[in-house]
């Protein structure tokens, strides 16, 4: 029987949060002229005599609200970005949290520099994270205008030089050794085999309810399935997922194909690698190609399992991989069906017109529940 | 004469796209965003509006039809099989062109499955739990092709 209360403790926290932000009047996009007085009132505690300068808003994403900004500091310049939760966002998730991993992961795979976090809100008017800019960009420039890094068309030149990159990283985050060196704030499910699953299971669950996701027959049989069909994971296999690793997500550089970081480490836990993997393979995170899929643009999906387990030297499991392949896509579905929609009709969030424009997946994510579950377990 | 929804929402986005969205300074890139959104969200909804009506009726149809044959389908489960019937009959005497009951009574449906879902679930036979999840993800199949089709314009999807 699934211990339904079975989650992190961060993750529990997170749920109390959101219960309790429904209640709070509607939320408004912070204004520049406010952004840059909390940001100066921050800095002239921290570092009294600094100056904030060129506040900008950055564009994308469906999130946070991000700005960059410039802290003037006994005569230099540095360029700086805020990343501050709304009150209610499409991902729930903890500043805190993110700002450790990145700290952790720093000279392991390229990352902004996390330089100081805000986790209640003390002072900023919500949760904040600030970080050191990174140059790059997470489309080509050429690639259209795209509400987000769903289906992102990279083309050949760059196909060529981004991809062992890509699975290099993921295979450096997946190897990073979390017993030898904890990560403050996470904890391991490594209470039974199936702890993994079921973590991970109860917390979007837990969301769905909260937020009164619309359900559809294909939803409540995936999540019943799930439920039923949990998989064991050894502990070797238990290894720091980013959660959220896929083309839209990292930056580069446009010119070279150099990765220069890996973002939104908001989802990362310790989990099962394949967790990541299915994440990593959801059609719609890749392209089609007359008719074949590429993963992130990257990979085709048996071309991609088998480089991963080439180098990482993991063998991955394929029931334990159709099983977040059911994962990934309802838990896509989760997040736009019920906590994107929940944020825009509570107005709690700053960019409502995008939650309800990004509802608009819910098909081909109810599309991939129907092809998955129908095509049953794997040998 | 009345002026006609379309012609409405069209005047709305050429105001947003020729007069506002010009208007918009390069650094209001959030302003700029959303502007966009807004004219593409109108111009979808411009295409859909007039067929709306009937692709909401069918989805309850389809739910309803679900319903009913799962209903007859399942053995034992008698408390979420009445709450089934009972909401499946709810569904076929709504008033079809009240657009809120249609979306209502939909929700509704489909809660009710998804109560006989979970009970079938949690202690219902083999034969059942296999006839289920073959209708679910029969009817399904259609329904999220009809769904993937409505929602193409909006630009995600591959279909």
């Amino acid at each position: 029987m699934n211990d339904l209360s079975d989650m992190e403790a961060v993750h529990r926290r997170i749920l109390d949060r959101r219960r309790t932000n429904r209640d709070l009047p509607p939320y408004r996009a912070a204004l520049i002229p406010d952004v840059t007085q909390i940001l100066a009132s921050y800095f002239a505690r921290l570092h009294p005599g600094s100056t904030v300068s060129g506040v900008r808003r950055v564009g994308g994403g469906a999130s946070k609200e991000q700005f960059f900004f410039t802290l003037t500091r006994d005569g230099t310049d540095e360029q700086f970005l805020l990343r501050m939760d709304p009150q209610l966002a499409i991902t729930e998730t903890d500043r805190e949290r993110e700002f450790v991993l990145l700290g952790a992961m720093n000279g392991i795979v390229p990352v902004p520099e996390a330089a100081w976090v805000d986790p209640t809100g003390a002072h900023f008017p919500q949760a904040a994270a600030i970080m050191k800019v990174v140059s790059g960009v997470t489309k080509p420039s050429d690639a259209g205008m795209k509400v987000s890094g769903l289906g992102t068309w990279l083309g050949e030149d760059l196909r060529g030089k981004l991809r062992d990159q890509f699975l290099d990283i993921l295979v450096r985050i997946h190897a990073y050794d979390w017993r030898a060196n904890p990560l403050p704030g996470f904890e391991a499910p490594d209470a039974d085999p199936r702890q993994a699953a079921r973590w991970s299971f109860n917390y979007w669950r837990a969301l769905w309810q909260i937020d009164q996701g619309e359900t559809r027959p294909i939803v409540a049989l995936a999540e019943q399935w799930l439920a039923n069909n949990m998989p064991d994971c050894s502990p070797q296999d238990l290894v720091v997922t980013h959660g959220d690793y896929r083309t839209g997500n990292y930056l580069f550089d446009e010119e070279s194909g150099q990765i220069t970081a890996v973002l939104d480490w908001e989802l990362a836990r310790i989990g099962d690698f394949h967790e990541d993997l299915a994440w990593v393979l959801m059609q719609a995170f890749g392209t089609i190609d007359n008719g074949t899929f590429r993963a992130s643009d990257l990979y085709e999906r048996e071309e991609f399992i088998a480089a991963y387990e080439r180098a990482s030297g993991r063998t991955v499991n394929r029931r334990t991989l159709h099983f977040y392949d059911i994962m990934s896509s309802w838990k896509c579905y989760v997040i736009v069906a019920a906590n994107g929609i929940a944020a825009a009709r509570s107005q709690h969030n700053h960019q409502d017109v995008l939650l309800t424009f990004l509802a608009a997946t819910v098909a081909m994510f109810a599309d991939d529940l129907v092809r998955l579950l129908r095509q049953g377990q794997p040998a | 004469m009345i002026p006609s929804i379309d012609d409405r929402l069209a005047s709305v986005v050429r105001a947003l796209t020729e007069v506002i969205l010009p208007h918009l300074p390069p650094e209001a890139s959030l302003a700029r965003e959303q502007a966009h959104l807004s004219i593409g969200h109108l111009q979808i909804l411009r295409a859909q509006i007039d067929a709306a009506p009937a692709f909401e009726r069918e989805e309850l149809a389809d739910a309803v039809a679900l319903a009913r044959t799962l209903g007859e389908a399942m053995t034992g489960h008698d408390t979420p099989r009445a709450a089934l019937a009972a909401a499946a009959g709810k569904a076929e005497a709504v008033d079809s062109a009240n657009g809120g009951q249609v979306r209502e009574q939909c929700l509704a449906v489909n809660q009710a499955i998804e109560a006989l879902i979970a009970a079938v679930s949690a202690n219902g036979n083999a034969a059942d739990q296999a006839r289920m999840t073959a209708l679910v993800i029969g009817h399904e199949q259609a329904r999220a092709h009809k769904d993937r089709v409505w929602c193409a314009p909006f630009g995600f999807d591959t279909l």
